[in-house]
């Protein structure tokens, strides 16, 4: 989708169109920018970058907090026309999709006509503009989406990857990132075409696996992590985390657990929406000094209730808290899930059960009056505004998925 | 000290002190056996600091005294001297010589000065038959937890009334019941309550099997002990802390419906069908219908199993989860044909109980279902 975010924000209020916009939070906020119009981009305004900088490079763009809960709602739009053309649809981020076409051809028509098709009905049904990328590989189609922005729809013809991508910068291959990158280039690698030049024992060596995904990737194929597997195979999240940055450093032991509180719900949430139930919990802490450490703990049930992992981040955090240090970001972090039976307990005082009850309660509530609607009174001072960004150039992401 | 012993009573009393003998231990002298010798018998004491154990046999004693001397090396040993006397005098470095036959062997010991003191025996409380409190023990003790949590403790419920003796243990997900009948509970002076730990129960079973038909164990306890005195052993136990669950809250008063089984049919049925359930969970599906009662097992890895065993059941379609493991830890263990299976519906405790006329005791195992 293209300026996803702004888009919809434009949707809802039309004097907003042509200007440069800023999705992210207040100009002199701590935090960085969800996602910027191509008015705002002209000034070298990008999503991911520090709200404070952006604001210095275009000081009269329109800086918006942004409303999640619109966004999610008009992805799940996207996702409904994208499944009428495909039954392979796979959301690979909130504003980005990639659509198995195979076998559609007697459908839909030959693909730049199909492609077109596609970009006047999602126009149609979403007043939204996309951009379209058509190519044998997911990888091609990303980066080719990628060059036709906005609104465009650009096809590489099957056998013409390599000599599509030879001339582009490394870093629009997604998986590269700031550090590969840095690396390419003290090997004198600047250029996709540079680096499929390269013999793939030689990434090898250098890279090790990421090494082969990279030679694989240079060509134009599917190659490396989430890559290798199949469009619309659900191989389900492997760990389900929530983060905060506090817009002020902060020391209040209230706040900060307050803080946890919340993310513990938030993590729980996501937990019963994916039916799962993590054995091992992770505290992510940051101090001023940008020093991060993670702390985990296996526990002796696996949960996905707030309160348990509630109690076992806090935990986690009374013990490895150096107090009174000042507190930038705070993480809780939920993984291996439990899929065997459960056994039930003989011998309980019945908490567990209780909180499951109300548990189950809550989400009924907040299904229907949103989800600050209730939440564990520890968790009412660290009530924080939510962060949603667009997939950053460059990653293949994988944070929303559609059923 | 110098005394001569019969091989075979030397080994069969160190026998029962190598339960309680601490394999690695940081006190190098817990490794060792303390050897008493006095008027016309050898006192034989070996302790972990938790569990104790005291006993002796007959032996010519030519001078009294005491010492202490590796308790492994030394059964080692023994056990490979021909049958026939054994001659043991402790030297002044502490080492202790043995003889026997055409062998000579001098072992390396310690000073018994360093040695603890075993608590001293309280006045008995009660009298029980040692067959028992090991039958008990059997039914009751691989309920007990392997790991201690905030429900469950490592060891199991003793309770001596005048109506009898019971013992119960739980690791918070399934709960063993035994009540003895006053026939065979023996004699009970004043009530008494404990926690007995699991490796105590363990040392106690041994004991029981060693002893002769109606032996009897004389009970008694002080603040922080159990002592089980069986003719000329005595076992005595660190109390196990903490507070056993309020297991009569866990006891289902009233059940709904009732199978009855033949024990021998549901048990190979279970352990056949379990070898396809999930390896860690161990859940399996049993179904309740009228007439019969089916198994079912299925993992992704290797398959999937089911079977069917008839069943006097009338009561609803019911289909249970339970853990196979926790149905043939009871199933392995009664020795009745026949099974009651009592339950109430997929999410309240199933009970199970040895059924026919041969039932004299009161043996309850509620197991808690899983849920599928």
């Amino acid at each position: 989708m293209d300026a996803f975010f702004v888009s919809v924000e434009e949707l809802f209020d039309s004097t907003l169109k042509g200007k440069p916009v800023v999705v992210g939070g207040r100009p002199d906020a701590r935090g960085v920018v969800s996602a910027a119009s191509y008015a705002a981009r002209k000034f070298g305004v990008h999503s991911a970058m520090p709200l404070r900088t952006a604001a210095k490079l275009c000081p009269q763009a329109i800086f918006l907090d942004g409303h999640p809960e619109r966004y999610r709602e008009y992805s799940e739009r996207v996702y409904e026309v994208l499944h009428r053309f495909s039954p392979l649809v796979e959301m690979a981020s909130i504003d980005e999709a990639y659509l198995d076409m195979t076998g559609t051809a007697r459908l839909h028509g030959p693909p730049l006509e199909a492609a077109h098709r596609l970009h006047a009905r999602m126009k149609a049904d979403t007043q939204l503009n996309c951009s379209i990328g058509i190519a044998s590989s997911r990888l091609v189609a990303k980066i080719c989406s990628d060059q036709a922005k906005p609104n465009g729809v650009l096809w590489v013809i099957p056998g013409c990857e390599a000599a599509f991508l030879a001339p582009l910068d490394v870093r629009k291959v997604p998986g590269v990132g700031k550090v590969t990158d840095e690396r390419l280039h003290a090997l004198g690698i600047r250029k996709v075409g540079d680096l499929a030049r390269l013999e793939e024992d030689f990434l090898e060596r250098r890279f090790g696996k990421w090494g082969l995904a990279l030679a694989g990737k240079s060509r134009g194929l599917d190659a490396g992590g989430w890559f290798d597997t199949g469009i619309g195979e659900d191989t389900g999240p492997k760990s389900i985390s929530h983060e905060h940055t506090f817009s002020e450093d902060t020391a209040v032991v209230a706040q900060l657990e307050a803080t946890l509180a919340r993310l513990c719900e938030k993590v729980g949430r996501r937990l019963r929406e994916h039916g799962l139930r993590a054995r091992t919990v992770q505290l992510k802490l940051r101090y001023r000094d940008f020093t991060t450490i993670t702390r985990a703990e296996t526990l002796e049930r696996p949960t996905d209730l707030d309160i348990e992992l509630f109690e076992e981040a806090r935990a986690l955090f009374r013990r490895n808290w150096k107090a009174g240090a000042q507190v930038r970001l705070l993480g809780v972090h939920a993984s291996g899930w439990s899929q065997e039976a459960a056994q039930m307990d003989l011998i309980d005082d019945g908490r567990h059960q209780r909180w499951q009850q109300a548990t189950a309660a809550a989400d009924k509530l907040r299904d229907r009056y949103g989800e600050s609607a209730v939440s564990l009174a520890a968790s009412l001072r660290g009530q924080f505004r939510e962060r949603i960004h667009e997939n950053p150039v460059g990653l293949p992401g994988k944070s929303e998925k559609k059923p | 000290m110098e005394f001569t012993v019969s091989k075979a009573e030397l080994v069969r009393e160190l026998s029962l002190s190598q339960g309680v003998v601490e394999k690695k231990t940081t006190i190098p002298i817990l490794s060792n056996v303390l050897m008493e010798a006095n008027g016309d018998r050898i006192t034989l004491t070996a302790t972990d600091l938790e569990l104790g154990i005291r006993c002796s046999c007959p032996a010519r004693v030519k001078k009294e005294g005491a010492g202490t001397v590796p308790a492994r090396k030394l059964l080692d040993y023994v056990r490979l001297l021909p049958e026939g006397d054994i001659q043991m005098k402790f030297l002044e470095n502490h080492w202790a010589s043995i003889t026997s036959g055409r062998s000579r062997t001098r072992i390396a010991g310690m000073s018994r000065e360093s040695y603890p003191e075993l608590p001293p025996t309280p006045p008995v409380v009660a009298q029980v038959p040692v067959k028992t409190l090991a039958s008990m023990i059997a039914r009751t003790g691989f309920a007990i937890s392997m790991e201690e949590s905030r429900f469950t403790l490592s060891g199991a419920l003793l309770l001596l009334r005048p109506e009898g003796l019971t013992m119960v243990a739980t690791d918070g997900h399934r709960l063993a019941y035994v009540q003895a009948p006053p026939a065979e509970s023996g004699t009970v002076d004043q009530p008494f309550r404990a926690l007995i730990p699991k490796k105590a129960m363990g040392e106690l079973t041994k004991l029981a099997d060693d002893a002769g038909e109606g032996a009897v164990a004389l009970f008694s306890g002080d603040d922080n002990h159990l002592f089980f005195q069986v003719g000329h052993r005595l076992l005595l136990t660190r109390k196990l802390a903490g507070n056993f669950p309020d297991y009569e809250r866990v006891l289902p008063k009233d059940h709904t419906h009732v199978a009855t089984l033949d024990k021998a049919e549901i048990r190979s049925a279970i352990e056949r069908v379990a070898q396809f359930a999930d390896e860690r969970s161990r859940a399996i599906r049993v179904q309740f219908v009228s007439g019969e009662v089916r198994i079912f097992s299925s993992s992704v890895e290797m398959g999937e199993s089911e079977e069917s065993v008839p069943a006097e059941y009338t009561g609803p379609d019911l289909e249970i989860g339970f853990n196979a493991q926790y149905l043939l830890d009871f199933l392995r263990v009664i020795s009745q044909d026949r099974v009651a299976f009592q339950l109430k519906d997929q999410k309240s405790a199933g009970e199970l109980r040895p059924a026919g006329d041969s039932v004299t005791d009161e043996y309850r195992y509620v197991v808690m279902p899983m849920r599928i």
